[in-house]
């Protein structure tokens, strides 16, 4: 899928609203619908041969979830487990994931006229992942398909079977 | 011919009339999942899905029918399951007329349960014109009739006089049949029911006719068994599916059906045919069914004055049908409960009892309370084993009959309790050992006498709990294996054997793929007549399946099945700062281990000597990758656990406790983990990892 596609693919329904929240200095929205809730968070049970950015598994009242540190994922310098970090709960198509971020700033609308295609840069994230760029004042926002994101193969969470 | 002790041997003691209502539910199920499909069926595009599952509620009632003795029923349900092999294999294309008629058969087979139900009061709904149109139609009589033919019937007055009622069985009819088998990748296998005819006094004869199709083969038979019972038979050589029996002489069976052959004939047909039916074509209801030609009449309950005056008639059942997602919602919700319970009863002991002695009064009700609860809801999915081992006496007399052998049915603890689900799965693999155990177990009458033993055999079949396994037992008297004609057919096939193989590794090698051919069955050999089929279906349940035996005396099929419910005992153990659940079904013992214990072999593996057995070390901190904070400690706890009839010793830090855990699956958000089965939630809501134990062992072969 083109840049140009998935821009129009996400402003042909108009504005949307997007959960923001900051890894490092950077600023991340994700699509509002895909979050179940926000919690604290706590150390999770440790699974044996994960890559290091998945921290484990939590229980979310009685099911399991797997914990995705973001900031791991991402490479940003210092990942700090303290009172303000917070996990955001996706309930993605089939199943539920926790990730860990620095902090959730916002519920924001984007009017399709904020959001940009993003440029073909290197990043740690892949960019079919980068939905687009939107501007809000002279903040920037990484959109972020986050079902994309957490589907692929290289995180981890999914059996290379299934 | 053969005696089952249906008065005094153990098998017959058995009531059967105890699992009547069991029967009638299901078969009403059925019949309504039947006719629900069979509404929604699109004709052009039926898929294979659809069609199977139709297939199978057809195949479950009759299945039933015939184990309960309901004889009109199994006889229509076994046609209608003919036709729809038929279509379900696409040798006939399904079309309206077959859909009215399948129909209007689940109703008429309503009606005949419904009186089989209230004590057989009533009268019957006839059957015989059903039979016949139905098998018309499985024979592919004809041009399938458009739908339009079908919406025509109401010309249905112009049509033939009912068709005189054919008798359900005919006692001294020999049927010419012809028999087509395949196509088979190894067509040769067909021929061993050759052999089946000359083998069983009485089946009839055979006789190979030419076929036109590459790997089928045809054959004539004449025969006074009915088909069922032939593909019971065939079955130990060929599946199922791949055969294919005709009626050869139709008219000389059936006269009035072919008239005029024509198909619309035949399609109006079962308006005339049911003398019972009170409806008239102008009465007869009309279903549009959105994805079936609007104008096709389907004749809704025509034996309805039959069914309701019986059920009128029918006592209030003291059951109710419950979906099981609802009982598994249920079960997951008490082990919520029970979770939080724990947490509760965890998070109270530093309380003072003094100062809050009525609380904690309050959590020791709640603690019992859960625990009832718990147990009354695990018991609602466990259903005892007699229901499968109900199945049995009847199939093994019919078999044992036609063998021409004397068998005795015994079967131990039927009370033996498993989960519903596991019940359904175990039961054709269990099936088709028993069947086994019959057909090329026990020998005849003559061979026993002349071997020492009683003319009668035994075959048991016994069911127990061991640890948080069940395990069936298939036992039989007969000849047993044979090592020597089980390698030199392994030989033959290309097989890696060698003569230093134990017994286990030889009988392990009838489970081979393809290793059941008729040779082997026919040479008095082995009896590996689709075991690899059957060792698969228990594998998919995580169950194992051992044999024992001894040539003369008799063979022992073990099978071993997980209980697989939500809730199993579990031994905590610590290793660094994590804690890690074992089932206990597969701990053996615990001991502390000194340093000089513990011996390597080439510099690699452990070994640690428990009295005067060896046994391979398995140190969870390596295996797990778990990170040490504390230096001071070590492991030197080992927890000897079994799995696959293999023992390693785990090294740990230290044992926590034995508790119930809730089983949660890491998958459904997360991906398998090696080594690790399931995951759980502890007292404090941390999640704690269930070693899979079966998987640590073969690590420890490898």
């Amino acid at each position: 899928m083109g840049m140009m596609e998935k821009l129009n693919e996400l402003t042909a329904s108009g504005a949307r609203e997007y959960l923001t929240f900051r890894l490092d200095q950077e600023e991340y929205g994700i699509d509002i619908l895909k979050v179940q809730e926000i919690r604290g968070y706590e150390p999770p049970t440790r699974v044996a041969n994960a890559p290091n950015f998945i921290k484990g598994v939590v229980n979310l009242r009685g099911t399991i979830v797997p914990i995705v540190d973001m900031r791991l994922k991402f490479n940003c310098s210092k990942a700090e487990y303290n009172s303000f970090t917070v996990v955001i709960v996706l309930n993605l198509r089939s199943r539920i994931v926790g990730i860990v971020v620095d902090s959730v700033s916002d519920v924001m609308e984007l009017p399709p006229e904020n959001l940009k295609s993003a440029p073909d840069i290197d990043s740690v994230i892949d960019s079919a992942a980068v939905l687009g760029l939107g501007s809000v004042g002279d903040r920037m926002l990484i959109l972020l398909d986050i079902e994309r994101l957490m589907s692929a193969s290289e995180m981890g969470l999914v059996s290379a079977s299934d | 011919m053969a005696e089952m002790h249906t008065e005094g041997g153990a098998g017959g003691d058995f009531d059967l009339s105890q699992f009547y209502q069991i029967f009638f539910e299901e078969a009403g199920e059925n019949l309504d999942q039947m006719e629900h499909m069979l509404l929604n069926l699109n004709l052009e595009t039926a898929d294979d899905e659809e069609l199977n599952g139709i297939f199978r509620c057809a195949h479950s009632v009759k299945g039933g029918a015939a184990t309960f003795g309901f004889a009109d029923v199994a006889e229509l349900t076994h046609q209608m399951e003919s036709l729809l092999d038929r279509l379900r294999r696409h040798e006939l294309q399904p079309n309206a007329a077959m859909v009215d008629v399948l129909l209007e058969s689940a109703d008429t087979s309503r009606g005949l349960l419904a009186r089989h139900q209230s004590g057989g009061e009533g009268v019957a709904p006839p059957t015989a014109d059903l039979v016949r149109r139905i098998s018309v139609l499985a024979a592919g009589g004809g041009p399938a009739p458009t739908p339009v033919a079908a919406a025509v019937a109401p010309v249905v007055a112009a049509a033939p006089l009912p068709a005189p009622p054919k008798p359900a069985a005919r006692p001294d009819g020999v049927r010419g049949l012809q028999i087509s088998i395949g196509p088979l990748d190894r067509p040769e296998q067909a021929d061993a029911i050759q052999e089946l005819f000359r083998d069983i006094p009485g089946l009839g004869s055979i006789k190979a006719a030419v076929s036109d199709r590459s790997g089928v083969r045809v054959f004539d038979v004449d025969t006074t068994s009915s088909d069922e019972d032939l593909l019971d038979l065939f079955a130990f050589h060929v599946a199922r599916e791949k055969v294919a029996i005709l009626e050869q002489s139709t008219d000389h069976v059936e006269p009035p059906v072919v008239q005029s052959g024509g198909i619309d004939q035949i399609g109006f047909g079962f308006f005339d045919g049911s003398p019972g039916a009170p409806q008239t074509p102008s009465t007869t209801e009309v279903v549009a069914t959105p994805v079936m030609e609007p104008a096709l009449i389907i004749p809704k309950a025509t034996p309805g004055k039959v069914a309701s005056a019986a059920a009128a008639s029918q006592p209030e059942a003291a059951t109710i049908r419950v979906a099981i997602s609802k009982v598994d919602q249920l079960i997951n919700l008490v082990g919520e409960l029970v979770i939080t319970q724990a947490m509760l009863a965890q998070n109270s002991r530093a309380l003072d009892p003094a100062v809050y002695q009525q609380l904690l009064t309050g959590l020791a009700d709640l603690d019992r309370n859960t625990r009832d609860l718990q147990e009354s809801v695990m018991s609602i999915r466990m259903i005892p084993m007699s229901i499968v081992f109900s199945r049995f006496p009847r199939m093994l007399r019919d078999l044992a009959g036609k063998l021409g052998k004397k068998v005795d049915f015994v079967t131990q603890g039927e009370a033996t309790e498993l989960d519903k689900g596991l019940v359904e799965k175990i039961t054709d693999p269990l099936t088709h050992l028993v069947r086994n155990s019959c057909d090329h177990g026990v020998e005849m009458p003559a061979d026993r006498i002349a071997a020492g033993k009683s003319e009668t055999g035994t075959i048991t079949l016994s069911a127990s709990h061991q640890g948080g396994s069940i395990v069936i037992e298939v036992r039989d008297d007969g000849r047993g294996l044979s090592r020597p004609k089980i390698l030199a057919k392994a030989r033959e096939r290309g097989l890696d054997v060698s003569d230093q193989m134990s017994d286990a590794e030889v009988w392990q090698l009838i489970f081979a793929p393809g290793f059941s051919t008729a040779a082997v069955v026919t040479d008095v050999s082995g009896r590996g007549v689709g075991m690899d089929v059957v060792k698969r279906n228990i594998a998919a349940l995580n169950g194992t399946v051992e044999i024992d035996s001894a040539e003369g005396y008799g063979m022992k099929v073990s099978v071993r099945l997980p209980l697989t419910l939500a809730i199993m005992d579990g031994m905590s153990v610590g290793v660094g700062d994590e804690v890690y659940i074992l089932p206990l079904s597969s701990v053996v013992e615990s001991f502390q281990v000194k340093a000089d214990a513990v011996s390597t072999v080439g510099q690699g593996s452990q070994l640690v000597k428990v009295r005067d057995e060896y046994m391979p070390v398995i140190e969870l901190e390596k295996v797990f990758q778990i990170p040490r904070f504390d230096f001071e400690r070590s492991s030197d706890i080992m927890v000897v656990v079994e799995a696959e009839g293999i023992r390693v010793a785990l090294l740990v830090d230290e044992l926590l406790g034995q508790q119930q855990v809730v089983v949660k699956n890491l998958e459904s958000n997360y991906r398998k983990v090696p080594n690790v089965s399931g995951a759980t939630i502890l007292g404090d809501g941390k999640v704690a990892l269930i070693l899979d134990t079966g998987a640590l062992v073969r690590r420890s072969r490898h």
